[in-house]
């Protein structure tokens, strides 16, 4: 084993795959940076780049372009509300705040560290749990993704902070918007007015370009100045403090992070609901639930060491069963075929230093990308105090085109401008964007999840399934736990007060 | 004379009879579209393997056709039917084509999905790139051995789907001819998530690509038990094709779905085509089909080539519509045991 990881990393020492790799991680940031694109376009643009070059430089490139789009995609978020890609989503609910506290730089800088750590426990991890991964696949079904999608859920009340029936009507709207297109369980047209083009439904990635990007634009615009809030002249923080806040809190790094290794194991849970419950994990077990979504560095820490280290675990689907775990693994199996490698169980015994090449690929590009990430922040964070009359219409237009590139479809664009309207009016109003993005993203999720669930299982499977009533009573501890601490707090604030005069303080 | 020596002159010999040839194939096929640009549509998504087929022929058809480029434009939307719907409306000057799964048009129309304005049966077929047989498989640790097990099972068979797809309407009408119960539970999210549900035995079995299903065929996490294709999959002697394990009306059923899924990869351009135009791109789209040049790139980037005319395609069009009344109940009734 030690003799293939050896030569998996020798594999590399060549000017060529060096070359894809710097090459792969350049071209997969400013991919990440154009809002609605993400890792499995970059993938798709370079795969037939890579045709008829060796193996270990054609993954370079692929592996490297797709592992660097996570933290490209979360400067955009930071900077200026633009969520670069459907997975970054949650580094707006954070990132965005600090930057407007004038953190800019220290929320990249731990973004960066986190994608780093994350890439490279998921990594290491990844080679510790290919022998458990069968069974750990095995024993998952539907009724565990319903549970998890849950999780997610109770995220909501971190947001609603002033009224819990205004977080619910975002969330409910999220919903109802998730719900237009072709049913996934019975293949019904909902809410489509025989309207081709509302069939496929409204695109995630459209509607968060609207509902963030546009709708920020559009307040900025009226209201001028800079993202940066005005009492703060100019950036407080150093890209240094975000590595030291991503090292202070490293327990919270390495629950993300293996947290991201199984959500990327499993072929039933995408990456944006990833980050969502990745968010929710680091709220529910952060000391100050109260901080998130008002510039806690935790909720930028916990997401992007989550989607760095889901990179690893996307592979072991298709290195236990030869099936691939998703978008991006099945463009990985076409490139495979090409080099005329089988994908399967096999890979384990006749490559194995293919594997830890993909290994090394994906901790040397992530170390890459913070590399690049740290020396650039600085100057990035400055942008954000550009004045609203230069920046606005560039990132508009970004966005715009952004938009158009999803599909390929100019009511794509009209979707992002009515999504930028409603955006603008919510957060007027305060019901908050997160809610509806959590309503969004795990609706269908649920609805498949339940109905799968429901139709195997019967009524009773929560109680049934054993490892799905265990995540069901971790649910409800985590749900407790929070207003459990607040009582205590509160009670033994008041015992104070009773003992002393100095005491109410707390 | 040297091996290398004798290399060259048959490389030679090969690169002269192909210039040949090809020169030949351009100056037959009439100058209808010389110097002229030809809009090949797909009505699927840039980043699939049908656009990776379609980038990979379109500059062999120009160069059989004569025309200065063909011009590949995807104009994805509703399963396909938004491209296809605007190949039925597009001039018929043959300066628009269309490339994309055939089946998954011809069921879009026969199960009445919403915004179908195109007749399948009335384009002009020009030619099949590519086909490759399905296969139904079950978890390696079932009980079911064979197909004739699935028609004893005495409960339903669970088919674990993602909605309404080409193969969810195979299982429908592989059901109704073989007699026995289907339970489909949809709402899976892709090939993946279905795969590891027959793998764990959540599901009894589905339907996939021959490929897609070999790796875990041969780490016995799955047992292939019936084709549906039009012969034996190489390798697998022993698994039957589903026309030969069925019968009288329900043979006829499957052999139309059979022929629909051979169409697979296929070439077509809208109704009302000009003669000269239909005859110039089928036998353009032929030789670039048999062109070596393409069957090096095709083999460099692992896709397969299986080649049909489009004249034999046009009358096995007919024939599934023919087929067609019959299987719309039986689609309907599919639909309508999901919702």
């Amino acid at each position: 084993m030690i003799s293939a990881a050896v030569t998996g990393l020798l594999a590399l020492f060549t000017p060529q795959s060096i070359l894809f790799m710097i090459v792969g991680v350049i071209y997969g940031l400013v991919i990440g940076v154009l809002p609605g694109l993400g890792g499995i376009v970059a993938m798709a643009l370079v795969l037939p780049f890579t045709f008829g070059f060796e193996p270990a430089a054609a993954l370079a490139l692929l592996l490297g372009a797709h592992a660097a789009t996570v933290w490209g995609g979360s400067i955009t978020g930071i900077l200026f509300n633009v969520p670069g890609a459907a997975k970054t989503i949650t580094s707006v609910f954070d990132g965005y705040p600090m930057t407007q506290r004038g953190e800019g730089a220290r929320a990249l800088g731990a973004s960066a560290m986190a994608a780093l750590l994350g890439g490279v426990i998921g990594a290491v991890f990844l080679v510790a749990t290919i022998p458990i991964v069968r069974p750990l696949m095995l024993a998952l079904g539907p009724s565990e993704y319903f549970m998890m999608a849950l999780w997610g859920l109770t995220i909501i009340a971190t947001f609603s902070e002033g009224s819990v029936i205004k977080g619910l009507i975002a969330a409910g709207l999220g919903i109802l918007v998730a719900f237009i297109g072709m049913d996934p369980v019975t293949g019904t047209a909902r809410y489509t007015f025989h309207s081709l083009f509302l069939l496929d439904g409204i695109s995630f990635p459209v509607a968060m370009i609207g509902l963030f990007a546009v709708s920020q634009m559009l307040k900025l615009f009226v209201k001028g100045g800079t993202v940066v809030e005005a009492q703060v002249d100019t950036e407080v923080s150093t890209v240094w403090d975000g590595v030291r806040d991503t090292f202070e809190h490293w327990w919270l790094v390495l629950r993300s992070s293996l947290l991201g290794l199984w959500i990327g194991v499993l072929p039933g849970v995408g990456a944006s609901v990833g980050g969502i419950a990745a968010y929710a994990q680091a709220a529910q077990t952060s000391k100050h639930p109260e901080r998130f979504g008002h510039g806690a560095v935790e909720g930028v820490i916990g997401p992007d060491a989550t989607l760095a280290a889901t990179e690893g675990g996307g592979l072991l689907p298709t290195l236990a069963f030869g099936i691939p775990g998703g978008e991006s693994m099945a463009i990985l199996l076409a490139a495979f075929i090409n080099m005329g490698i089988t994908p399967g169980p096999q890979m384990l015994t006749s490559n194995l230093s293919l594997v830890f090449t993909m290994v090394w690929i994906i901790v040397i590009s992530n170390i890459l990308t913070t590399v690049i990430g740290l020396m650039t922040s600085k100057t990035l964070a400055r942008s954000a105090t550009l004045p609203a009359r230069y920046l606005v219409p560039v990132v508009l237009a970004v966005c715009f085109m952004g938009a158009f590139a999803t599909h390929g479809r100019v009511g794509d664009v009209v979707v992002a401008a009515i999504f930028g309207v409603v955006g603008y009016i919510m957060d007027k109003y305060n019901y908050s964007r997160a809610d509806f993005v959590i309503g969004m993203v795990l609706a269908t999720m649920i609805e498949r999840d339940l109905h799968i669930s429901l139709t195997l299982y019967g009524p009773t499977f929560i109680f049934t399934r054993p490892v799905t009533l265990a995540m069901f009573l971790f649910i409800v501890f985590t749900t407790l736990l929070p207003i459990v601490r607040r009582r205590l707090a509160r009670a033994r604030a008041s015992a104070a007060e009773g003992s002393g005069p100095d005491g109410g303080a707390a | 004379m040297g091996r290398k020596a004798r290399m060259r002159i048959i490389v030679g010999l090969v690169a002269v009879l192909a210039l040949a040839g090809g020169l030949a194939t351009a100056q037959s096929s009439s100058d209808y579209y010389a110097g002229k640009t030809v809009t090949l549509i797909l009505p699927n998504s840039p980043s699939g393997q049908m656009t990776q087929y379609a980038r990979m022929i379109a500059p062999y058809i120009a160069k059989h056709l004569g025309a200065k480029d063909v011009r590949v434009q995807n104009m994805q939307g509703g399963g396909g039917v938004v491209g296809a719907n605007y190949l039925w409306h597009v001039k018929p000057d043959g300066m628009t084509i269309a490339f994309t799964s055939v089946p998954a048009l011809v069921l879009a129309q026969l199960s009445g999905s919403q915004g179908v304005e195109f007749d399948a049966t009335k384009f002009v077929y020009l030619g099949r790139a590519a086909t490759e047989a399905r296969v139904l498989v079950v978890g390696g640790k079932s009980k079911i051995q064979t197909i004739q097990d699935v028609e004893n099972l005495g409960r339903p068979f669970i088919f674990p789907t993602q909605g309404t797809d080409e193969d969810f309407y195979t299982m429908a009408v592989l059901a109704y001819a073989l007699n026995f119960d289907l339970k489909a539970v949809t709402g899976y999210q892709g090939n993946a998530d279905t795969t590891l549900a027959v793998i764990k035995g959540e599901g009894d079995g589905h339907i996939t690509a021959w490929h897609s299903s070999l790796a875990g065929i041969q780490a016995g996490d799955l047992r292939p038990i019936l084709t549906i294709g039009d012969a034996r999959e190489a390798g697998y002697p022993d698994v039957p094709t589903a026309v030969e394990v069925t019968q009288g009306n329900g043979k006829e059923l499957v052999q139309a779905i059979v022929n629909m899924i051979t169409m697979h990869r296929s070439f077509f351009g809208p109704p009302g085509m000009p003669e000269a135009a239909v005859s110039a791109m089928r036998s353009a789209v032929w030789a670039a089909l048999h062109d070596p040049g393409l069957l090096a790139d095709a083999q460099k980037q692992g896709l397969i080539i299986v080649p049909m005319q489009g004249a034999e395609e046009q009358p096995k069009v007919e024939q599934i519509a023919a087929a067609g009344q019959q299987i719309v109940p039986i689609l309907k009734k599919a639909v309508a045991a999901i919702q």
